[in-house]
């Protein structure tokens, strides 16, 4: 769809970049009065907005590339929300057929302003394997309504999008996944594991302190490190819900197995947490 | 009066200033081990030091690879050898290995270094994105931490670098030393005590930092096209927690600090210089502003760019404000002001007066001997690192940001917050 005029005309009022490549003469003035009239073009104006855009190194789309993002800031400044709503609305309904990389920049402009009106739409970007990564994060940074459709999606992936959506409902401390994160941590790939634990100290999960402990007295390294930490995490968490007995429990298993001089700090910091619990 | 960064610069690579030497050993029991022997194996409880050399991994080869050692260890008369360096660029990681000399093993991947178990310090030199997940992944495997400012890319990440170093009990000292300077000067301890004293109630003081983030020089280029990855660079690892955005050459390197992906820009860049001295004299080590309020163009998605002031307000009223001096109208809402003792009423000039002189900054190499606090620790830097970041969050929003220092949350603005604690790209979180 061509850009009507009068939106190109608006667009053509972003900064020509200087000889260097930058923005580094910006009107303010002229740039926030252009976005707005831009942002009262609507719906269509948007959408136009949204066709000028071309994938990285396909075509020269700085102009509408920044009018966009500026156009997401702008939104989220007016007191009223709905204006906001409904320009993530649109922009999420412009994520299929686009090329990748344009469309990931629209996943972006929703990790700006998108909210829980947008989860729909990047829980199904979540089951392509080019978009699943932002979008993970779009939704860990929206919150609301995320955690649903990250579950829906992780037994549709596989491999690296699998990583994302098990990390975003760790990073979201999502207790529905629990049954997730328990199969997880014994995932034949160690990244998927060691978010696993970490999911599962996030959500504080007692249950769970018997596996992270034996995981960390099995492994050496790196994992060992990691899982170590996810052990002191479930225990201060568990700490934190009221769950002494099973705090205590983890730190007094810390610090009596962790008699290398090399993990002395492990097993300080067991006692120390002990000694606070008391 | 030598400068700390002069006596950095007379510092050996491998730190063999006999007076200096003799000063770091001054008080200390004995001291035995003339091999590299990490620090903690010969240890008894608070790993005392029985070793005299720090054995130091540095993970980022580039530019500032090994200057945090060499200042802050060799300038502060402590021995060190690096013995492990990594760098995500094979012909840069080459390049240490050959610097560092025999026993100095390379690594591209920072993993297998932290894994060492023979490492005292690890100096971390990456890009601003890397610094939280590696200073915090090094502190977990029990090492103490030198780390370049700014100390991390968003706010979020500050807080769990602190808790990191609390719960396994680790020194960390960050790459600034103004505070050095600022605490040998008698009129920044008076404001100091005042500020600390608790006894003045509305802060009249301004501070005004005027020029010197070189911000046209640090704009992000808008037109880049992508590039092919050079077969010596690992490009997925470089970008790490950051959103794997296409390759070009000026998002690697030194250049790196202006996309938002890796830095801030020269305010990011500059900031904490600035700030780590000014911080403690007003005794803002462990709070952070509640009011920013920035001047500046609407920002770019990917690259950084102009932006002409920002102004920080504490809760006591004290005022911060960086005045970048190239883009638009210069800052004139308030003047400069120093905080003074007249600003008290006489009962209180007098309780200042009378409090102790404030306890001087331990370097990190009496730190790591002490197990007690860096001049530069977590927190201050963490709340140095703060301000900066808030700026850059007003400069982004377009819009006035309140904040709660307590929560570390902003107040009332969901899509500012998610500055704050920004997703990161797995497997990497804090």
């Amino acid at each position: 769809m061509a850009a009507p005029a009068k939106l190109k005309s608006l667009v053509d009022r972003m900064p020509d970049p200087d000889k260097r490549g930058t923005y580094a003469n910006i009107d303010k003035e002229e740039v926030e009065k252009a976005v707005a009239d831009i942002h009262k073009g609507g719906r269509d104006a948007l959408l136009a907005l949204i066709d000028m855009l071309v994938e990285p190194g396909q075509g020269n789309d700085i102009k509408p590339h920044y009018a966009l993002h500026v156009l997401a800031v702008h939104v989220c400044r007016l007191k009223d929300g709905a204006p906001r709503a409904e320009f993530a609305r649109t922009v999420a309904s412009q994520l299929a057929g686009r090329p990748k990389g344009v469309q990931r920049f629209l996943i972006r402009q929703l990790q700006v302003a998108g909210g829980v009106e947008v989860a729909p739409a990047l829980g199904k970007a979540l089951l392509d394997p080019h978009l699943c990564e932002p979008a993970a994060r779009a939704l860990v940074a929206i919150r609301e309504g995320a955690a649903d459709g990250l579950r829906g999606a992780l037994p549709k992936v596989k491999g690296a999008c699998r990583l994302a959506i098990i990390q975003a409902l760790g990073a979201l401390a999502d207790t529905k996944a629990v049954g997730t994160f328990r199969k997880a941590v014994d995932d034949g790939d160690p990244r998927i594991r060691l978010a696993a634990a970490w999911g599962l100290a996030r959500v504080a999960d007692a249950d769970s302190a018997g596996t992270l402990l034996k995981a960390a007295d099995s492994h050496k390294g790196w994992e060992r490190i990691r899982y170590t930490e996810a052990c002191f995490l479930l225990a201060e968490n568990l700490m934190a819900a009221g769950n002494r007995a099973a705090a205590t429990g983890i730190y007094t298993h810390l610090r009596d197995t962790r008699t290398k001089p090399s993990e002395g700090h492990v097993r300080n910091a067991a006692a120390g947490a002990l000694a606070a619990a008391k | 009066m030598r400068t700390w960064r002069t006596v950095a610069r007379r510092g050996s690579s491998l730190g063999k200033r006999r007076i200096s030497r003799r000063r770091f050993l001054a008080g200390t029991a004995a001291t035995a081990a003339a091999a590299i022997v990490p620090r903690r194996v010969l240890g008894g409880p608070g790993n005392a030091p029985p070793s005299e050399t720090f054995a130091v991994g540095l993970v980022g080869c580039g530019g500032q690879g090994g200057e945090d050692v060499r200042n802050y260890i060799g300038g502060a008369g402590g021995h060190y050898k690096i013995i492990a360096c990594c760098d995500v660029d094979k012909n840069r990681l080459a390049q240490a290995v050959k610097k560092f000399g025999p026993g100095a093993e390379g690594y591209t991947d920072f993993r297998r270094l932290i894994e060492r178990s023979d490492l005292d310090v690890v100096s971390v030199a990456t890009p601003p994105h890397w610094h939280a997940v590696i200073t915090i992944a090094a502190m977990q495997a029990g090492k103490d931490v030198l780390c370049e400012k700014p100390m991390t890319k968003f706010i979020a990440e500050g807080r769990a670098v602190v808790k990191a170093g609390e719960r396994y009990g680790r020194v960390f000292q960050i790459g600034t030393s103004g505070r050095f300077g600022a605490h040998k000067s008698s009129r920044s301890r008076l404001i100091h005590k005042i500020m600390r004293s608790g006894l003045l109630r509305d802060c009249p003081g301004v501070w005004i930092k005027r020029g010197g983030f070189h911000i046209k020089r640090y704009c992000g280029q808008v037109n880049q096209v992508p590039q092919p990855v050079p077969a010596h660079l690992d490009w997925d690892t470089y970008c790490g927690p950051a959103r794997l955005a296409p390759y070009h050459p000026h998002r690697f390197g030194w250049s790196h600090r202006y996309y938002w992906d890796y830095e801030g820009q020269g305010l990011a860049d500059f900031a904490q210089h600035y700030l780590d001295p000014i911080q403690w004299v007003y005794g803002k080590d462990d709070t952070s502003p509640v009011e920013v309020e920035a001047y500046a163009p609407p920002a770019h998605p990917e690259a950084a760019g102009m932006w002409g002031w920002v102004e920080l307000k504490y809760a006591d009223g004290l005022t911060f404000v960086l005045d970048g001096g190239e883009w638009g109208k210069p800052y004139d809402r308030k003047e400069a002001r120093h905080v003074e003792l007249e600003d008290l009423d006489e009962e209180s000039r007098k309780k200042v007066e009378a409090m102790p002189e404030p306890e001087p900054p331990r370097t990190f190499v009496e730190a790591v001997r002490t197990r007690k606090r860096s001049a530069g620790h977590a927190e201050a830097a963490h709340r140095a690192a703060t301000v900066l970041h808030l700026a850059n969050i007003a400069i982004r929003c377009g819009r006035k940001i309140r904040y709660d220092p307590v929560a570390e949350q902003v107040i009332g603005d969901e899509f500012a917050n998610r500055l704050v604690n920004q997703p990161m790209r797995a497997p990497w979180h804090l």
